[in-house]
This record gives C-alpha cells, sequence and structure tokens, in this order.
C-alpha cells in the first residue's frame, strides 16, 4: 500500500548533439510509503545517461514531498553535475518551495517558474 | 460542518484537544497529513501557508517515531492542541520497541548539531527534524516516557508569526518606490 505518484520522463530537443535533455514530471504525493521506489526511476535514468544530462524536473502537479526526497534530490544532483550535467526544477507549487527554501536546496539547484525558462536556462547556461 | 470549523475557530478560550492512534505503516500518512491540513486551515487563525507547513511538521515527526520509535504492527500516537488565539501544539509518542529506538538526549544531540548554521546533511535521510521540524516551530523537545518510547512535543505561536509576516509585508513595501498607507 502506498500513496499514489507517478514519475514520467519525457525526451526534448537538445541545442547540442552531446547533451542529453528530459523532462521529468512528478505528480502526487512523495512520502515515506512510494519514495523509495519512485526514486529508482532516476537512478536508472543516470546510469542510463552517464554523460551531460540535463533534467528538468516539472512539479506543477507534485502535491507533496517529505525530508526524504529532498535528500534524494539532493543526491540525483549531485551524480548528474559531477558528470556534466544540470538539474533544474519548474512550475513549483507555493508549499513545495517553502519547503524546498526551508532546507536550503534553492541555494543549489535553481527554480523556474516555467518549463520554458527551465528549458532557456539549460540550453544557455551562462544566463 | 461549517458551523463547527467557525465555532472551533471563534472559540476564544477553550483549548482543543484531537489525539489519533495510528498503526505504525506509513501508508496511513496521508491522511494524517489531509487531516492536519483542514484542521489548521478550519479550526486555527493560523494562514495557508503555516496550515502546509505544519503538515510538513506532523508527517516528519510521525516518520521518525515510525522509523524509530515503533515496531511494525504496533501504534503511534498523536495528539493535536489547539490553544486559540495563541498556539498549536502536536505531541508525538511512539512504544519504544522500534530496531533504531534512540534516547531523547541521543536526539536532541543530534538535532543540535544537524541544525547548526552552516551544517551539511550529506545522506538521504536526517534532514527532517533539524531541516524542517526546528525551523517551523518555537519548541522542540524529546523526552523518554517512562514506560518506553519517546514523546516529541513542538509548539508554534501565533504572535510570533504575525511579526514574521508583518516583517516580510514591510520588507516587500520597501521594495516599492510608494508607501501604501
Amino acid at each position: 500500500m502506498a500513496t499514489p505518484a507517478t514519475v514520467t520522463i519525457e525526451d526534448i530537443e537538445s541545442s547540442s548533439p552531446d547533451m542529453t535533455v528530459k523532462i521529468v514530471k512528478f505528480t502526487g504525493q512523495l512520502d515515506e510509503s512510494n519514495v523509495d521506489e519512485k526514486a529508482q526511476a532516476i537512478y536508472d535514468l543516470i546510469e542510463k545517461v552517464p554523460r551531460n544530462l540535463n533534467l528538468i524536473f516539472d512539479f506543477s502537479e507534485l502535491e507533496y514531498m517529505n525530508s526524504k526526497s529532498i535528500g534524494y534530490l539532493t543526491d540525483w544532483y549531485g551524480k548528474v553535475y559531477e558528470n556534466g550535467g544540470k538539474i533544474v526544477i519548474a512550475q513549483t507549487r507555493p508549499n513545495i518551495l517553502d519547503i524546498l527554501q526551508v532546507v536550503g536546496l534553492t541555494q543549489l539547484i535553481k527554480t523556474f517558474p516555467t518549463i520554458d525558462e527551465a528549458k532557456f536556462a539549460i540550453s544557455h547556461p551562462a544566463s | 460542518m461549517n458551523d463547527i470549523a467557525t465555532a472551533l475557530k471563534d472559540n476564544k478560550k477553550e483549548p482543543i484537544k484531537i489525539t489519533i492512534t495510528l498503526p505504525t505503516h506509513a501508508y496511513f500518512m496521508s491522511g494524517i497529513r489531509d487531516f492536519t491540513l483542514s484542521l489548521i486551515r478550519n479550526s486555527s487563525n493560523f494562514s495557508e501557508q503555516w496550515a502546509y507547513r505544519f503538515q510538513s511538521v506532523v508527517d516528519e515527526l510521525c516518520n521518525n517515531a515510525i522509523e524509530h520509535g515503533s515496531k511494525p504492527g504496533e501504534e503511534i500516537k498523536i495528539t493535536f492542541i489547539n490553544h486559540p488565539q495563541d498556539s498549536i501544539e502536536i505531541i508525538v509518542e511512539d512504544s519504544g520497541t522500534g530496531e533504531k529506538q534512540m534516547k531523547a538526549t541521543e536526539i536532541q544531540k543530534l538535532v543540535d548539531e544537524r541544525s547548526k548554521e552552516g551544517a551539511v546533511i550529506h545522506e538521504i535521510r536526517g534532514r527532517g527534524l533539524p531541516k524542517i521540524v526546528k525551523e517551523w516551530t518555537d519548541e522542540l523537545t524529546f523526552t523518554d516516557k517512562p514506560g518506553g518510547g519517546i514523546m516529541v512535543r513542538v509548539k508554534k505561536y501565533l504572535d510570533d508569526v504575525k511579526t514574521q509576516e508583518l516583517k516580510q509585508g514591510l520588507s516587500l513595501a520597501g521594495d516599492q518606490t510608494h508607501i501604501v498607507i
């Protein structure tokens, strides 16, 4: 028995041939009952694309995340970043942004109001 | 239901106490989070933002009790006390039978270390109590229960919230070129 949540991964066109960009959409509530299972999908993706993986996390339909899911987010960021990639977050609800801020994660991972702004930041790293 | 909610919200004096006992399984936490959100929204004067914050506080306290305090098949107890116009108090108790059981002083020490300014947590776990619960409450105490287990008590004062929100409002007003009176 687990709280409903989904993780969907979508390929998007990249501005550079050696760069992989994907949108990862989270829905529902990430909590103690489901987060270990859902996190595995991201670890599998990181393993499949070991270099220059760029991920846009779409949080528009993410209703809740607990401290353990924030721990996973930090771990994914470290793994992706050390292999030339990046993770950004888009369309976060106010309560989720509040929790990301209180644990200090917004100092590490950039957040954007829209997917388009997140895509622009991924394809123009210096901006 | 609306009449009850209004009556609870308008209650000026008497503390309202609600106690819930639930089995040690994370599946039940979704319902407890919904209940917390509804309780704070409908029967307290805390804002919508704080209703969501209390949801996280309760979830983290209960997860901690399930992981460390009570073995599977046993129970944890959550008590909400609304002190009208003053504060919200939440108490979570475990049975002291969990495999990773800790003493109150051990948990307190861990939380103190991890909540220090500049403290970095590298593990997947370990942010709930020091980074969420401690940040969003005014009082956080751990007590060993005489019969075994731990009682964690948190309290958040409404006055402190109002002061913070007023400061935020003044700070935002400071960004403007005109003062709105």
